[in-house]
């Protein structure tokens, strides 16, 4: 049995799988496949390309609805969960707040144009059929908060599909561990220290499962001494003041970037909702402590 | 605690997202099994107490107590640097231990002594691998010894394999209260060379074997006549296999090992423990046999039986052929915030017709006419995590 490491670049990240096969032909057939699924994802749902799925439904908003697929209908309905379940924290109409908070420029806009793009937010405006999608006029979609993770998901499925029993997928920190080591050792994963990206704050291991880490570091800005990174809170508008970063285990990753993402918009009921949940969490709070079940 | 109303939450998030194509196949029903930690310099510290009571005697003869108390203390500097050190002060009173029944009048010395004993390591994490450096000491009114050591491990990239190697240097210096033994000392080298694999996520072998070459003075001043070879080899090899059962949470540790020196003993041990938890306790019984032949120059009673001049000889009860069986039981409990307390107690019972298992071309029998040898060891610990 060999190892096998592949990297390549995708939805604007380092994508790396990681797996062991027989032969170095079915380790790379297996890396390639893998890496067309997650390539196929990022060209039907990027925001950025005319001819996606999103930006189709985008610019039918306030004209007709738009005819979708089963798969585009799952992701929404995925969405829509994700939705209800953290009151209308995560909504994923929240995009068009990107065009108002500009990172580059280091300083907050002003409030009416905060308001003035929460006025285009509202997952619960959409109108959906089985097979169709209806935005209002001056909204828009993006699956920039599950896309990754949902890629992760595939790319492992993939791996699977093609006979790998030991695998793993990182999509720019989604991960998604195929089974284990071989002999059954987990798969070592370290989390990015917050406040020092060039370290790590904690390991863990993973088999079987996914892992996803949602933190105020990715991109943001210092203004007058104040944080304000991209979690944006679709309800206000503002970033989230909360936790500076969440990871949490759970069995597919999707479900685990859903979770980190709708803590950290928790701000302080993270670790109530957290434990709520019930999956195994890692909680660096704003003052830089870590608690949960895996910080021990 | 997962309420009902969150459980619900969970299963809405989950059952959602298993709906998308392709995603249901392979997931794991649950995560908490497949996830545990494996932090590479240890994150918390620990400090612990523990209370070591020993007494020992044999039939008719004269006895010893140990009381031991200790004091271990594992401190994390940074995310690669931890210390760690043990404090022991053994207040050991009563007579020293009969070694030899026909000799034991020559052990008149009455031991009323304090061994304090006390070892520093410093370890360095790195990415795959670890470092340590070691410097012990431990002193009696007539015996002082400093160990330099340093050991490395490094693991394969899977993790799945860790390499460790191991060398160390003892200088002993021996001045006995009855002037038999005056500046005498003894130089020690060891060597240790060893793989830990994990084969299943429920089995763990390691195998290690230690070599350790030493010249100076063996022989034991308080006996009449004890004269021993100036120099000494002993290796040993010691095979661990650990296997978890999920099912009892419970875990079941086998050892073996094999010992041989160029004193001529020949020793092997056979160990087993099971571990079982139940939530915040666990019981471990636990039994040990070890059996080894005697030294080439041991002779048993009466002396001067296979005493020569200009010969090594000895009639340590030590250096017998015998066999001896360890039972022994641990309790212990943890708590919130981190606090731990066992007890253990062991038994030993030492015979020298209970020799087995290792032949030295000797006949394979125990030395003939000694007393058995029966000690008790009690263990009380207590010890909190920060």
């Amino acid at each position: 049995m060999i190892a096998f490491r592949h990297s390549f670049k995708a939805m604007a990240c380092v994508a790396e799988i990681q797996l062991y096969a027989n032969d170095m032909g079915a380790a790379a057939r297996a890396c390639k496949a893998a890496q067309r699924e997650v390539e196929r994802i990022e060209a039907k749902y990027s925001r950025y390309r005319d001819d996606s799925v999103t930006t189709a439904i985008n610019r039918g908003a306030g004209i007709a609805p738009v005819a979708i697929d089963t798969e585009t209908s799952a992701l929404l309905d995925y969405a829509d969960a994700c939705w209800e379940q953290s009151e209308g924290l995560f909504d994923i109409t929240s995009g068009v707040l990107r065009r108002v908070w500009d990172w580059k420029r280091g300083e907050p806009p002003t409030p009416s144009l905060i308001e003035s793009g929460v006025a285009n937010i509202g997952w619960q405006r959409v109108r959906r059929e089985s097979l169709t999608i209806r935005l209002d006029r001056g909204m828009e979609i993006d699956f920039g908060g599950i896309g990754k993770e949902y890629a992760a998901d595939k790319a492992a499925a993939v791996l699977s599909q093609s006979g790998i029993s030991y695998g793993l997928v990182n999509l720019g920190g989604d991960i998604r561990a195929v089974g284990a080591h071989p002999g059954g050792k987990p798969w070592k994963i370290g989390i990015t220290h917050p406040r020092d990206t060039t370290r790590t704050i904690a390991h863990l291991s993973l088999a079987d499962a996914g892992l996803a880490t949602s933190g105020d570091y990715e991109r943001f800005f210092v203004h007058r001494g104040k944080r304000y990174c991209h979690v944006l809170n679709p309800k206000t508008g503002w970033p989230a003041d909360g936790p500076q970063s969440v990871s949490v285990v759970a069995p597919l990753c999707i479900v685990a970037g859903s979770c980190a993402t709708i803590a950290m918009l928790r701000e302080e009921g993270a670790a109530d909702y957290l434990r709520e949940q019930g999956y195994p969490y890692l909680l660096i709070d704003r003052e830089g402590n870590a608690s949960g079940t895996l910080a021990k | 605690m997962v309420s009902g109303v969150a459980a619900v939450a969970a299963t809405r998030l989950l059952s959602a997202a298993l709906a998308l194509p392709g995603l249901a196949a392979g997931v794991a029903a649950t995560v908490a099994p497949t996830f545990v930690h494996a932090e590479t310099a240890p994150e918390t510290g620990t400090i612990d107490f523990k209370y070591l009571y020993y007494h020992d005697y044999q039939p008719g003869g004269s006895r010893m107590r140990i009381s031991a108390p200790s004091l271990h203390l594992l401190l994390p500097i940074s995310a690669t640097w931890a210390l760690e050190g043990t404090l022991v002060v053994d207040a050991i009173s009563g007579a020293s231990p009969l070694y030899h029944d026909t000799l034991s009048g020559a052990s008149k010395l009455g031991v009323n002594d304090l061994r304090k004993a006390g070892d520093l390591k410093l370890m360095r994490y790195f990415d795959r691998a670890a470092v340590g450096f070691g410097f012990a000491y431990s002193t009696e009114h007539d015996y002082v010894s400093r160990t330099l050591s340093t050991d490395a491990r490094v693991s394969t990239p899977d993790n799945n394999t860790t390499f460790a190697l191991g060398v160390g240097h003892s200088s002993d210096d021996i001045d006995s209260v009855n002037r038999v033994a005056r500046g005498k000392s003894k130089r020690t080298t060891d060597w240790m060379i060893g793989v830990t694999q994990v084969l299943t996520p429920s089995d763990i072998v390691q195998s290690n074997i230690t070599y350790s070459s030493g010249s100076g003075y063996y022989d034991d001043p308080y006996k009449a006549v004890d004269i021993r070879p100036g120099s000494r080899e002993q290796t040993a090899w010691l095979t661990r296999w650990n296997h978890h059962l999920p099912s009892l949470d419970a875990t079941l540790r086998l050892s073996a090992r094999y010992y041989r020196d160029t004193f001529g003993i020949r020793a092997a041990t056979l160990g087993a423990e099971w571990v079982q938890s139940y939530g915040a306790w666990s019981l471990t019984p636990s039994f040990r046999y070890y059996t080894q032949s005697a030294a080439d120059f041991y002779h048993g009673p009466p002396f001067p039986i296979g005493f020569a001049f200009g010969k090594p000889y000895s009639a340590d009860q030590r250096l017998s052929a015998f066999g001896a069986i360890t039972p022994g039981i641990k309790l212990a409990r943890s708590f919130t915030g981190g606090w731990h307390v066992d007890v253990k107690a062991e038994y030993y019972e030492q015979r020298n017709d209970w020799r087995r298992l290792v032949d030295a071309g000797d006949g394979g029998k125990g030395s003939a006419d000694l007393k058995p040898v029966k000690a008790q060891f009690y263990q009380f610990g207590i010890g909190k995590d920060f």
